[in-house]
This record gives C-alpha cells, structure tokens and sequence, in this order.
C-alpha cells in the first residue's frame, strides 16, 4: 500500500507549530456561542500557566494534570512542554488514583482537588527547544487485574503517530469536536494533538451527549466564520446509544468523519451511527501502549488494514505479534490480541486465552468464564485471581434480572447450581470461591471493568464492616443507586440478636453515608438525623439497592437514602451535615 | 446440640476460609468437609491445618493418612482437637 502524502500543513509537536502560527488565526470554536477564539488568547493562556508554574519550581518538572476542558488541557500541556517539563495524565481524577501518583508528581494543575489553575491574566509565552527523545508524558491503562501499568510516552513516539494520522485523514481546518477523554491515549492524539499539530481548531469543550453534537452542529452551520466542517471523534458507548434524530437537518452534511475506539464497534452499530451521522466512521484499533495499529470502515468488511509505517503478523496460535514506530520498544513484540490474517489486513479473532496459576495448576480464565456463560441466566462472566489472594479465584457474574439472588438461600442455591455445573471440569481448588452477582456490568469510563471496579466488588473481603458492593448507576451528580448484599462475616452481625441477625440500623445510617461521600462526593460534618425509619429488618445474605440524593440546605449538605430489598423498604431517612471548615492552604 | 468446641471450630473453618454464605448452622457436623459438603481442597486444607496450629498448637501433616482422617467431617476434627489439648 502506498502511503498518502503527510498534508503540508501538518508539523511534529517537536517544531511547535504553535509557536508559529498568526496571532489572530482560529485556535479553537467557542462551541457553544459560535465563535472563533484566536491564537493570541492562546498565547496569553499559555504564558499565565508558564508564569504560575516558574512560580513553583524551575523547569525539568514532573506535573500532574488533568483538565476537563480539552482548551485548557491544550494551553497547559504546551506551557509545561515549552518550559521543558513532562505530563503524568491520570486515567481519572479518583481520590485513590490521584493519591498513587501524586508522589511523582511536583505538583496538581488543572481540576483536581488542590489543583494549581492559571492566574487569569494573559502573560507572554516563552518557547524552550522541545527534543524529540524527551518524555512527552505518561498514562496509565486500566486493566482489570492487578495496578494500573504506566506507559511513557517520549516526543518521537507521538509525532510517529500524529504524522501517520495526518497523512490517512487530514484535517484541512475542520473542527474537531471531542465525546472522549483526553486523559487517554486515543482522545489525547485524536482530540488534542492533531487540530494543535495541523492547525486545525478544536472544539473549546467536551461534547458530553448527542443534543449537545446537533446543536453545535447546527450552530456550525449558521456562524459566518465557522470552520468548513466538523470531525467527531467518539468511541462505541456515545455511538451505540446515538438517537436517529441526533442531527438536526440544518446541520446535516457539516460532519465529514467519525472516528472510533476503545473497542470495536459491532457491525450493527458502525451502520446505525453511519446512518445517522451521514458519514463513514473509522475505527483505530490499538491501546495505550501500542498506540493506533490498524484501521477500517466497515463499510468494506470486518477486516483491519495496519496504519502507515505498522508490520503486523501472527504466530502459530494466531498471536498478533507488532512492529511499530509507535511503540517504545524496537522489533516484533507480542501482543494479548489473536488475528486471523488476511491478503489485505487482518481480522481480529479477540484475546488470547488468560492463564493464572491457582494453587501451582494451570488455569484458563477464559475457558472457564465461557463454562460459567454457557448457563442461560448468566449473561456475562469474568473469572480472575483476587488482589492479595492469588490462590483464590472470584468470579463477577451478570445475571438476567429473574435469576439475581434475594436472600441468602437463594444465593447459596445459585453457587452451588455453578459449581456443581464446574465440578464435572474443575477440581474443587480451581472454583471460585467468591462470587459476585450484577444486574449490570460494573464499568469504567472505558466501558470496562477496571481495577477499580474489581477492588470494589471484592473490598468486602478485607472489612467486615463493610457492605459487599455490586454495583453503582449514576443519574447526576447529586443521585446515584448503589446495590450491595449484607455479607454473613459482617462483624456488626455478632451478638445483636442471638436467633436471628440483623444489620443495626445505625449501620445502615453509616453506609448511606460512607456511599455518598464515595459516590455523590458528599463531605461535610455529622449534624442530625431525620425521618429515620426501619420498616423491615434486613438479614445477612440479603440483596437491597440504597437509593442516595445530595441537596443544598441553608445549613449545609443532606442527604436523602432508601434502602429497598425484595419484599420493601429496609431502611429511609435524612442525613443533615455541617459545611466542613476546609483550610486552603498553599 | 453442637458442643461450644464445635461451634469454635464451625466460626474457625468459617473465618480462616472467607466462606462467603456458610454460617456456623450450614455445617452438618457428620458430613466431609472436602469436596463433598463444604466442597473444601487442598488448598483448605493446608490453610486450615495452620489455623489448627495457631489456635490450639496442633500440628498435623496437611498430606498425610492421618490428616485425611481427621479432616473427614467436623465431628471427627473436634474429637482431634478436644483429645490434644488435654493431652
């Protein structure tokens, strides 16, 4: 295959093409008002952050970052960069994420708590050399077993691949509008660097739901001064869940290009979003550490063709193994995924198998999550060695909504149904020994069940005060519906009632709040309690979902729980807290 | 009526194993503990010969005839225990 010429408009991070460019040339589109913002505010933006930062430490630092807006993101990632720093890009901005990496960290910048933020008047950029060897930055994937993996990225590694992105679709000053997080690789390239790279704007915030897309769209379509045209760059959830009328006739034909990753989009989904959008989608395959490593429009099939410049081949179990310029490491490396490789490209055939070692045996993860998917009512499974447990398997189970256990007899029924369907493959030591039982897939922002998610499935395991966790749906930032089950080791069982345990309704109280500081970021001082009501006592082995609502009062943060089980209300109440005192310092 | 040493030896079982919904009545004293009944392995059994030996200064070879025998149900552990510590 012949490679397309680079457009001459693009230029590597390491030429800071931004350096360059006219003062009053289009940076970004104000979305949202239908505006063009100039580079010369840019400019200004990047030397408040470079003045905030020389205020801290010189340069050759190491800087935390994570900014919600892609505008302020780009503004300082090129203030450190040109100050000769490097960025750590946390994969969220979760209290346990932020607190592993802080330690390498000089300090926070952007919206993190403590965060350093630019001073708000515009100040002169000062440009030092940017080598190509540096390290640009690091990210950090979000596996489900084990820590989060740190990949470094240096200069050369990014330009290699913003170059070979160029010469495939060239932007020719199109508008780039973001629904991904920049924090991770493919939104960072694709969101960020390449509009920076070929002078191309990009959209000044995310673009969180496909009313948002129409309107900004539509807008597109009436400003005098606006780009000719938009690019979206998305990911299968926000595609998948596209509504047909999700662009309104005014702005249709303004999207040129769709792009996907993170996972491949189903056949049926890539024809939905092609329909709606009125525009092929191609998809990246790849991940943080390879970087993009095949594309397609699945317009012309299933199969991937490699990117410029990436060798591709399978070894005799059909193991993809990768030579790329994207990578860190030169020659053939081994990758997880199986290919089945093809005259023009390749199809990807899924993950090879995952092997643990439980008590010195050998063991398919895989295998035996497809023995345990095999049984009607279980409509996904995961099987995994348990952090701080490695002989011992759990296993996260979604089930249809008639078959999730109540109570525990239907619980206990439910195990030993799946072991006694194990037992005729496995010995006794490779079943897992804890299970957990979902209405929905437990996922990050990925839409992958991350170590986050598992540490929480499992976290019963090590407290026996706490509630087994299975699960949180979010509906705003102030409403969210956690399922758990009462586990039988939870120590505020013993001796409450002889015959008959049940959880204290103060314990109740506790978890409601301990859930909401978790997920609605509820903080504040214990003040008062009202409306408290425990119809129904709630028993070990016991399902419930505990729903949470965090309003405002005058006097400080309440927050609202119910406790539901199968047969009714647990428990209800009102929690009122004080505005915690909080010193600011530095 | 379960002796108070075999309820302990129920909750011991329980805790040192992280059963996750077996509490002390759901062990039928007379029936094995491994791979029948409770469904326990190897890997129990080695786990549970060393809380024996940390709770009542037992030791037992977790691989041998003997261990086999003892381990057979939770009535014939606690005639174990109940023998050794007044030895």
């Amino acid at each position: 295959m012949s490679n397309p010429a680079r457009p001459p408009s693009d230029a590597p991070l390491t030429s800071q093409p931004w350096r360059h460019v006219a003062p009053s040339r289009m940076a970004a589109w104000d979305a949202a008002a239908g505006r063009p913002v100039a580079w010369a505010e840019l400019h200004g933006r990047i030397g408040a952050w470079q003045r905030r930062l020389d205020s801290l430490a010189g340069p050759g630092q190491q800087w935390l970052l994570h900014c919600r807006s892609p505008l302020e993101f780009a503004v300082a990632l090129i203030a450190l960069w040109a100050r000769g720093d490097s960025a750590v890009l946390p994969a969220d901005d979760r209290p346990e994420t932020l607190q592993a990496l802080a330690f390498r960290c000089r300090a926070a910048l952007g919206d993190l708590p403590d965060g350093v933020v630019a001073d708000p008047a515009p100040s002169p950029p000062r440009w030092e050399p940017m080598d190509p060897a540096r390290r640009a930055l690091s990210l950090y994937t979000s596996g489900s077993t084990g820590e989060p993996r740190r990949i470094d990225k240096t200069f050369a590694q990014l330009d290699a691949e913003l170059a070979a992105h160029a010469r495939l679709w060239p932007l020719e000053g199109r508008l780039v509008i973001s629904q991904v997080s920049h924090q991770h690789i493919y939104g960072l390239l694709f969101g960020i660097l390449r509009p920076l790279c070929e002078g191309a704007p990009l959209a000044g915030a995310a673009c969180r739901t496909p009313e948002t897309l129409g309107a900004w769209l539509g807008r597109l379509a009436d400003a005098p001064q606006a780009p000719p045209g938009a690019v979206l760059i998305s990911a299968p959830p926000p595609l998948e869940r596209l509504p047909e009328t999700a662009i309104p006739p005014a702005a249709a034909g303004r999207l040129t290009r769709v792009h996907s990753s993170g996972a491949p989009l189903s056949a049926a989904a890539s024809a939905h979003a092609r329909r709606v959008l009125g525009t092929p989608v191609e998809e990246v395959y790849g991940s943080s550490e390879t970087g993009g490593i095949a594309w397609r429009d699945q317009r012309r099939g299933e199969t991937w063709t490699p990117l410029p410049g990436v060798e591709v081949r399978a070894d005799d179990e059909g193991g993809l193994w990768l030579r790329s310029p994207f990578l860190g490491a030169p020659g053939w490396q081994p990758q997880a995924d199986r290919i089945a490789p093809g005259p023009t490209g390749f199809r990807l055939l899924g993950r090879a198998d995952r092997i643990a070692k439980v008590g010195g045996k050998r063991l398919s993860l895989t295998g035996l999550e497809h023995r345990l998917a095999r049984h009607p009512d279980v409509l996904r499974a995961h099987a995994l060695p348990l952090p701080g447990r490695p002989h011992r398997l759990g296993a996260v189970l979604q089930l249809a909504p008639s078959a999730l256990p109540w109570c525990r007899d239907t619980r206990r029924a439910r195990v030993a149904a799946l072991r006694d369907d194990l037992a005729a493959a496995y010995p006794a030591s490779l079943m897992p020994r804890h299970w957990r039982f979902v209405a929905s897939w437990p996922s990050n922002a990925q839409g992958k069940l991350g170590a986050a998610e598992v540490a929480r499935l499992f976290r019963d395991l090590d407290d026996p005060r706490r509630p087994r966790w299975l699960g949180v749906e979010t509906e705003g930032p102030a409403r969210c519906r956690v399922t758990l089950e009462v586990p039988e080791r939870l120590s505020y069982l013993v001796g409450h009632f002889p015959d008959q345990p049940v959880v204290p309704g103060v314990v109740l109280v506790q978890w409601a709040v301990a859930l909401a500081e978790e997920h609605l970021a509820l903080v504040g001082d214990f003040r008062d309690l009202a409306r408290l009501r425990f119809p129904q006592p709630l028993l070990p082995g016991e399902r419930a979902t505990l729903e949470l609502a965090v309003d405002t009062t005058a006097a400080g943060p309440r927050l609202a729980f119910t406790l539901t089980g199968q047969h009714g209300c647990h428990a209800r109440g009102r929690v009122q807290l004080a505005q915690r005192e909080v010193g600011h310092g530095g | 009526m379960a002796s108070p040493l075999e309820h302990e030896l129920k909750q011991l079982i329980i805790e040192t194993l992280e059963l996750e919904d077996t509490t002390p009545e759901d062990i039928d004293p007379d029936e094995p503990l491994f791979v029948e009944g409770l469904g326990l392995d190897s890997i129990d059994a080695l786990e549970l010969g060393l809380a024996l030996q940390k709770t009542y200064g037992i030791q037992l070879e977790a691989e041998s005839e003997e261990a086999r025998r003892h381990f057979a149900s939770l009535r014939s552990l606690a005639a174990l225990v109940e023998a050794r510590r007044n030895a």
